[in-house]
């Protein structure tokens, strides 16, 4: 048990997950995605560290997690569930009807903003998801609020009856502090679902009225939001202060410690919004009347300034004082900070930005360090083989790392979860209409199969679309920290679940022709390739799909010591860079002086599979 | 003591948990801890960096133009995060030799009063046979050179504390001999 007073440094995840589990909550589920994914592990780490039996499971992805969330709490029992916040796009259809019929035991939905973004194809701001549902949201500023926050969220849940959403950007989650650990609670609550037809499978008739009662409900929310001092409340409150700062989440503690390093306090009063939606209007149109101006510094977008009634004095990204993207970074609050201090004649703050060093660094041209493949990824063998066999072919692919083979240029588009099949069969489609046949090969991750490739491919084996899919089956989700899949079978606390093997599953979505291979294998895996396309051209033939079966290597390092090949490059190298440029493995040097192409043995991890990179055949085994 | 270190290197380099290093030292100090970590897709090789604050703050990220110390594992990860220090603050950098820093940015550093120490980590933790020790070896050299406030029992119960069993003994050897390394720079 956790001693008493305890502290330790947590991930602002951790301190979610903590929360979770602090508060009573009884399930738990998820599917992984940055900034969320480490929610799971440090719950599954508390639960067996305190010894509680609290159910947590990784779904198949964040519609099914949130139903199934949803339905625990029915039973009357407490449910979490979490995701980052593209995620959310998923299970918006559930978070909509949701918010209709309401909930028993105490349900939180935590989706976490990714403003940046630095790991997200958007960077939308799930308070807005909240104002949409009408849903209350909590924003954190710190992991330790964060933790505190959803203990109450899960009060708030179960008082009003109604979703609660805990909205933490990346610098909550991804931040850590020494966080105070407290008590479990214990809620003695036995599944106990309560038929009630006219709430729970309610007709359009019905809705009506639920949508009625929810407006009640959220207005109630909001009165409560008024009272509230713990999470909304004024620093400073200075009498004859004439400019304010209205924010919220991650911008109140830099704008704090801003205030604090520049002597700043006494200058300016602040209010900070921890329930943005529904927003206590009486407590912000109050702090408004008594300045001459007031910003509004939020992120990611303009919640807080679009619900504000009286816009007259109010400043923001509505008339162009906030940039419209990207984080509000110390850097981006204090320069904001600066400029409107300026503009009201409070103060004149000197930009700290070094123009010279920056001139300096820009004139060494530091390759950019982008993201690539790991030295040894299997990924990296396939996207090289599509490359060779068929060239001219459009390359449909999705999110995972694989969304990386961008890097190997075989990889064209990547829209969402589940598109690489989608636009696959869209393509074809648009082409088949002009009678045009076009080779195109789909890749997509074992898990983002699992995820979104089902519908998308029984879609295209229906509508008779023919192109070749491959499957990157490394056998966990790698991108976002290595959880297991279906298709490995293992389950989020360690425990072992029944296997979804891919290729039983895609012959259920009516594919005839699949072959597995290990994609170490180039030489093989380009021929299959080209049986592949000819199977999609034949009379009778169809979609085809090629599982490229290899573990990760990351977490199953031992795999590399079956058959390690070291290799070296010989004279014959000659400086085309044809393998940097197509096969990018960070194990392989340019070395600009020589002309020429050199081994790291830092990264490289005796794979071998870059013999087959040299047009020259310039890379060899040792000793041959 | 507020203190605000900023650790910078590539995917793979430890950073993350040089930065869990630092933050249980903090505690040991009785101070709060407050920090940002780099998750997700740009650990796959990508630029990796940890911002730690310690003492009274509120915030996780550094501004530019604040920090104290600049550990960086990598010679490029530098130029791009010398931005962050602070007139009159530190830099410990994992790089063969001096000579191969560029000159014009040595001279910018002076001028700026920022102490600048390079230290082969790589190369030192190559011979003891973990490369991935480099990290340990720098934060070690740090210590030995007497420039940094920490001492060196508090970072080796810290070692002991957060390393994993098979890494312990390892994690140690690199710390000692970057701590001499330190300490010879400090006595010349």
């Amino acid at each position: 048990m956790a001693k008493e007073k305890e502290t330790r440094i947590l991930l602002g995840n951790a301190a979610i997950a903590r929360g979770i589990i602090e508060a009573g909550c009884h399930v738990f589920t998820s599917y992984p995605g940055t900034p969320s994914s480490e929610i799971v592990p440090a719950a599954v780490q508390f639960k067996r560290e305190l010894g509680l039996d609290t159910y947590i499971e990784w779904s198949t992805n964040e519609k099914v997690a949130f139903d199934n969330a949803l339905a625990a709490s029915l039973t009357g029992k407490r449910a979490a569930v979490a995701m980052k916040q593209v995620g959310l796009n998923v299970a918006s259809d559930s978070l909509m009807s949701s918010a209709y019929t309401g909930v028993i035991g105490g349900l939180v939905l935590v989706s976490c903003d990714d403003p940046g973004p630095l790991s997200s194809q958007t960077e939308q701001d799930s308070r807005f998801f909240a104002m949409f549902a009408k849903v209350p949201v909590y924003d954190p500023s710190t992991p330790q609020e964060a933790k505190e926050m959803v203990k109450e969220a899960f009060e708030l849940s179960e008082t009003f009856q109604i979703p609660v959403i805990l909205r933490p950007t990346i610098r909550v989650s991804h931040a850590k502090q020494n966080v105070k650990l407290l008590p479990v609670k214990v809620l003695d609550r036995p599944a106990n679902f309560k038929r009630d037809p006219e709430r729970w499978a309610a007709t359009p008739k019905y809705r009506f009225f639920l949508h009625k009662k929810l407006n009640e409900t959220i207005k109630k929310i909001q009165e409560r939001f008024e009272n509230d001092t713990k999470w909304n409340y004024e620093v400073g409150k200075r009498r004859g202060v004439s400019f304010g700062i209205i924010t919220c989440s991650v911008s109140f503690v830099v704008l704090l410690d801003i205030l604090e390093e520049l002597r700043l306090k006494k200058v300016v009063n602040v209010l900070k919004i921890g329930t943005p939606y529904p927003l206590p209007q009486k407590k912000v149109a109050e702090f408004i009347k008594r300045h001459k101006k007031v910003i509004v510094i939020e992120e990611t977008d303009s919640v807080i300034e679009s619900q504000i009634i009286n816009k007259s004095k109010v400043l923001g990204r509505l008339t162009g004082h906030i940039p419209l993207q990207g984080e509000l970074a110390p850097d981006v609050i204090y320069n904001i900070l600066a400029g409107v201090l300026k503009e009201h004649g409070i103060t004149n703050l000197k930009k700290i930005i070094d123009t010279k060093l920056k001139r300096l660094v820009e004139s060494l041209n530091l390759n950019v360090r982008k993201p690539t493949l790991c030295a040894g990824c299997p990924e990296r063998g396939v996207f090289f083989a599509i490359k060779k066999a068929l060239p001219k072919a459009i390359y449909p692919s999705d999110i995972g790392c694989y969304t990386l083979g961008l890097n190997l240029k075989a990889v064209d588009t990547v829209l969402d979860m589940g598109a690489g099949i989608t636009f696959a069969s869209g393509f074809y489609q648009a082409y088949f209409q002009d009678k045009n046949d076009i080779p195109i090969v789909a890749t997509m991750g074992d898990s983002t199969f699992y995820h979104a490739g089902t519908a998308s491919l029984i879609n295209a084996v229906y509508n008779k679309t023919r192109f070749i899919l491959v499957i990157l089956d490394n056998e966990i989700t790698a991108m976002t920290g290595m959880q297991p899949t279906p298709g490995l079978g293992i389950r989020a606390d360690g425990s072992e679940g029944n296997k979804i093997p891919l290729k039983e599953l895609i012959k259920g979505c009516g594919v005839k022709w699949i072959k597995t291979i290990d994609p170490y294998d180039v030489k093989n895996l380009i021929k299959l390739l080209k049986k592949a396309r000819e199977y999609t051209q034949k009379s009778d033939g169809g979609i085809a799909v090629i599982i490229a079966k290899h573990p990760c290597i990351i977490p199953y390092p031992e795999v590399l010591k079956d058959n390690p090949v070291k290799v070296e490059i010989t004279e014959d190298c000659n400086g085309c860079m044809y393998c940097i440029d197509f096969f990018e493995c960070p194990a392989l040097l340019r070395n600009e002086e020589e002309n020429r192409v050199e081994i790291d043995r830092m990264f490289c991890v005796d794979c071998g599979v870059c013999l087959n990179a040299c047009p020259r055949g310039a890379i060899i085994p040792v000793g041959n | 003591m507020k203190l605000q270190i900023i650790l910078a290197g590539v995917g793979g380099q430890g950073i993350l948990f040089s930065s869990k290093i630092f933050s249980e030292l903090g505690l040991r100090l009785g101070l709060d801890i407050m920090g940002s970590e780099t998750h997700g897709m740009s650990q796959r090789g990508g630029s990796v960096i940890a911002h730690l604050r310690l003492g009274k703050f509120q915030s996780p990220i550094i501004r530019t133009g604040t920090a104290n110390i600049l550990y960086s594992f990598e010679e490029n990860e530098t130029y791009r995060n010398l931005n962050f220090l602070r007139r009159g603050s530190l830099c410990f950098v994992n790089l063969e030799s001096m000579d191969r820093f560029d000159k014009k940015i040595l001279k910018y550093l002076k001028e700026r009063e920022i102490t600048f120490k390079v230290c082969d980590a790589g190369g030192a933790a190559t011979k003891i046979g973990s490369v991935l020790a480099a990290n340990i070896v720098l934060i070690g050299f740090s210590v030995g050179t007497g420039l940094v406030p920490f001492k060196y029992e508090d970072l080796k119960y810290v070692l002991q504390l957060v390393s994993r069993k098979k890494d312990l003994g390892i994690n140690l050897k690199a710390f000692e001999i970057g701590f001499k390394e330190g300490k010879l720079l400090k006595n010349r």
